[in-house]
């Protein structure tokens, strides 16, 4: 007892005064994360793996519920802030706008975790999922197809909403602290991604690819929601790159939308953004060249947002095909020298490693059989699209479909095997372009027939070779593969488990040396976010989300 | 298990740039009048640019609201880009003409209906050496059996849907289910019509009409299944555009 009144007192003393609570001290941000889970990532690397192993191959078996949070949407009793002054809430759950998903990956710190959804963010208690607080946005509009989680700096969480702003909130209290507006909803942005924390920048990008209007990545002040630097995804009149595209006009009206978020070296202190699809998006025509730097791997400057280079994963996109999946960064001996890596497996079925120093390529190969829209690689390691294959008013059978091969649900790396693991799909639309003539807007004159595919799986790629190590194809699910990110995002830890959502609705650990099943569970749909691991008083825990639910699980004694 | 035969985006869109153009139809024509002798000379009778820019593209239309900064951007013009101002234009008139540009961006990414007769760009009489020969269609096809009166049953954007997958589509015919047999660790099988299989449970209807259900647990029980339309999964990643084309001419022919 005399102990506890100590630690209690210790810990009152060390709340500085005048300083909200809870606080994310700030080594914690890019640390592995154990004791907090700081930011999407866990930490910056995009790895999504955990050095916990209290939960491990022999006892995952036990793995049981330790509770679950129903996301409550209700606007009676929540903290409010918004564009207008009165908005329906947007429900969760099924039947609810673009299904009504929890995609966020939860942050957790201080025993606390924070997450979101379309105008909703949510503190629950880590330890019996109680609500803390839950704050809704009442938004003037856009697209609600989804959000993915919070920033958190310090007391500040940060959050982007539907109709364009980003969002500072009180984490102790949920209360609205400030909120600026980074993209205009009437010319259709909308944002969906988490913010990342740099130090002094909270970096964010924006979504919007239906009226040919330009794309940008910005950082903002953590304390004033100020504007530090905006990187335009196209280039202007005179810049590098220019000369990609036909002109100063179509550039600026190229998209290109940044619409996930980036990693970070440290090291290197360069930021790594992905980017969106060209606009028009589907009329290459009208746009002549790579169309830089739209589809493509960008190093950057946190603190100045200057570009160090580019890597163009789809050149010249015509199929939609975005290269906004997770640029992962470890470190490995390559022929006996220790090398700082990046990769991607993206969208249009390439997988990629890259130098992070430099961006020089180092393996561009499919990571499933099914891509057909390519004629080879060029002498920088970039796909070469094979013009035959875009969209005919005869049709064009195209693989990946719109789905793509992988989606913006990361994957995972782990160290310890020295293999990346993602959810795949084979999938194949029918592209036809039926209107050819006259200026193009979005992605007018143009129709897709979905007709299914060949399956989906998931796959453990080895980044030293590029060749699969092992495929674990998902039973039925031949003829109709789900999309990627509707299997959710992946997991490894150092317990030499992987953790991934599977279709049927099932969260799953596997050995990540063989992919053999070791555990698994039935959730109420499938898998939506990106499970998370920590440790909380001693016991380690894995949180998944699945529609509009939130599920804690530990082993059972 | 239902494909969904044209990828239409479920919307998700709510407020926002939809709500702000309220098309009052009555007075296009009036709108019309402040747009042509005004804007059409440099931007196009339909507003798509000429000289001067696609106005349906413009950043400064599609942020506007009732034409408040579009007038206010009008007063002013940008000289130095060669865009006059347009000082006397009344707020009235510049609601008109943000009412006529907010009309064409509507009109513009209108992804109107496909023509699916116009699909039909193949050669009929190519189709046999994939008919005949790679695509093993003849193994299960013919003209004179299940494929007589086709081109009258499906339209052709239908027809091209199903040559590449045939357990989808709009008004597709009933679909001839997988079997699948189930070796259990005993050795016994159990055999049947495959109902759901995922990775950790396998259903069936047995002979006789009996429903049975099998945990899985990694490889076992030994699970086979036999796909009838196997020739149409291993196409996938063999059947070109032409063959697709010229398979979708012959059976738009059979009547």
């Amino acid at each position: 007892m005399r102990l506890r009144l100590r630690t209690l007192w210790l810990a009152i003393m060390s709340v500085p005064v005048g300083l909200p609570q809870p606080q994310l001290a700030p080594e914690l941000l890019g640390a592995p994360p154990v004791d907090a889970w700081p930011t999407y990532h866990g930490d910056y690397s995009g790895r999504h793996y955990s050095t916990l192993s209290q939960i491990h191959q022999s006892n995952v078996k036990n793995l049981g519920l330790a509770w679950l949070y129903r996301a409550n949407t209700n606007a009676h009793g929540a903290e409010t802030g918004g564009s207008v002054p009165e908005a329906v809430p947007i429900r969760l759950g099924p039947g609810a706008l673009a299904g009504g998903l929890l995609k966020s990956t939860p942050l957790f710190v201080n025993g606390v975790l924070y997450f979101s959804a379309p105008d909703h963010a949510w503190a629950v208690d880590a330890r019996n999922g109680k609500e803390i607080w839950h704050f809704f946005w009442k938004t003037s509009g856009g697209d609600h197809i989804g959000n993915r989680g919070l920033g958190m700096r310090r007391s500040w969480l940060y959050l982007e909403t539907p109709d364009g702003y980003v969002v500072s909130l009180d984490a102790g209290t949920g209360k609205e602290r400030w909120h600026k507006q980074i993209a205009d909803v009437r010319a259709e942005y909308f944002a969906t991604s988490p913010p990342i924390v740099i130090r002094d920048h909270v970096i964010v990008g924006v979504s919007g690819d239906a009226l040919d209007v330009p794309g940008w990545l910005e950082s903002r002040d953590p304390e004033t929601g100020e504007i530090q630097w905006k990187w335009y995804t196209t280039p202007r009149a005179g810049e590098s790159g220019i000369e990609t595209w036909p002109d100063a006009y179509a550039a600026e009206h190229g998209g290109g939308m940044p619409w996930q978020p980036v990693t970070y070296d440290p090291d290197l202190n360069l930021i790594y953004a992905t980017t969106g699809n060209p606009n028009p998006v589907y009329r290459g025509d009208l746009r002549k060249g790579a169309n830089l730097y739209t589809a493509s791997i960008v190093a950057l400057n946190p603190d100045k947002g200057k570009m160090a280079w580019y890597f163009q994963s789809s050149p010249h996109d015509t199929h939609d095909w975005d290269a906004a999946q997770v640029p992962v960064l470890f470190d490995l001996n390559l022929n006996g020298q220790p090398r700082k890596l990046l990769a991607q497996a993206s969208r249009n079925g390439f997988f990629f490693v890259l130098d992070r120093t430099n961006g020089q390529n180092l393996i561009s190969t499919t990571f499933v059989e099914s891509p057909n829209w390519f004629k080879g690689v060029d002498e920088r390691g970039q796909p070469i699209p094979n013009p035959e294959k875009d969209s005919q008013l005869g049709g064009t059978l195209i693989s990946p479909n719109n789905g793509g091969a992988a989606n913006w649900t990361p994957p995972t790396y782990d160290p310890e095997t020295e293999l990346i693991y993602l959810n795949t799909a084979q999938g194949y639309e029918i592209h036809y372009q039926y209107k050819t003539d006259g200026p193009s807007f979005g992605s007018s004159g143009h129709i897709s027939q979905a007709v299914g595919g060949i399956e989906a799986s998931l796959r453990a790629i080895d980044p030293k070779t590029g060749k699969l190590r092992w495929v674990h194809k998902y039973a039925g699910t031949e003829w109709n593969p789900p999309r990627p990110e509707h299997l959710g995002g992946l997991l490894s830890t150092a317990g030499k488990l992987l953790f991934a959502g599977a279709p049927g609705g099932f969260l799953v650990a596997y050995n990540p040396e063989t992919g053999r099943q070791l555990w698994h569970t039935s959730l109420d749909r499938e898998v939506s976010n990106t499970p998370i691991t920590y440790m909380l008083d001693g016991v380690q825990y894995v949180l998944a989300a699945a529609g509009d639910t939130l599920y804690a699980f530990r082993v059972q004694h | 298990m239902a494909l969904v035969p044209i990828s239409v985006a479920f919307s998700q869109q709510i407020g926002g740039r939809a709500g702000q153009a309220k098309i009052d139809a009555a007075s296009v024509e009036r709108r019309n009048q402040v747009y042509r002798p005004n804007c059409g000379f440099c931007h196009g009778l339909d507003a798509r640019g000429a000289a001067g820019p696609d106005l349906a593209r413009s950043l400064i239309v599609l942020k506007d609201v009732d034409g408040k900064e579009l007038g206010s951007f009008l007063n002013s013009g940008r000289p130095e880009a060669g865009m006059p101002a347009f000082a006397s234009l009344s707020p009235e008139q510049s609601a008109d003409l943000a009412a006529f540009l907010h009309a064409k961006i509507e009109e513009s990414r209108a992804r109107s209906p496909i023509d699916v007769n116009a699909i039909v760009v193949g050669n009929a009489a190519e189709r046999a050496a994939f008919f005949k020969g790679d695509g093993k269609c003849r193994t299960c096809h013919s003209p004179d059996t299940d494929f007589k009166g086709i081109g009258a049953k499906y339209d052709p954007f239908v027809l091209q849907g199903r040559i590449i997958n045939p357990r989808g589509g709009r008004d597709g015919p009933s679909i001839k289910p997988s079997t699948v047999r189930v070796t259990l660790p005993s050795g016994e099988t159990v055999a049947g019509r495959l109902v759901a299989v995922d990775d950790f449970s396998v259903t069936l209807i047995n002979g006789s009409g009996v429903r049975r259900s099998f945990f899985r647990d990694n490889e076992v029980p030994k699970v086979e299944i036999t796909d009838p339309y196997q020739a149409h999964m291993d196409n996938f990643l063999k059947i070109t555009d032409k063959q697709m084309h010229d398979l979708t001419a012959y059976l738009v022919t059979l009547k």
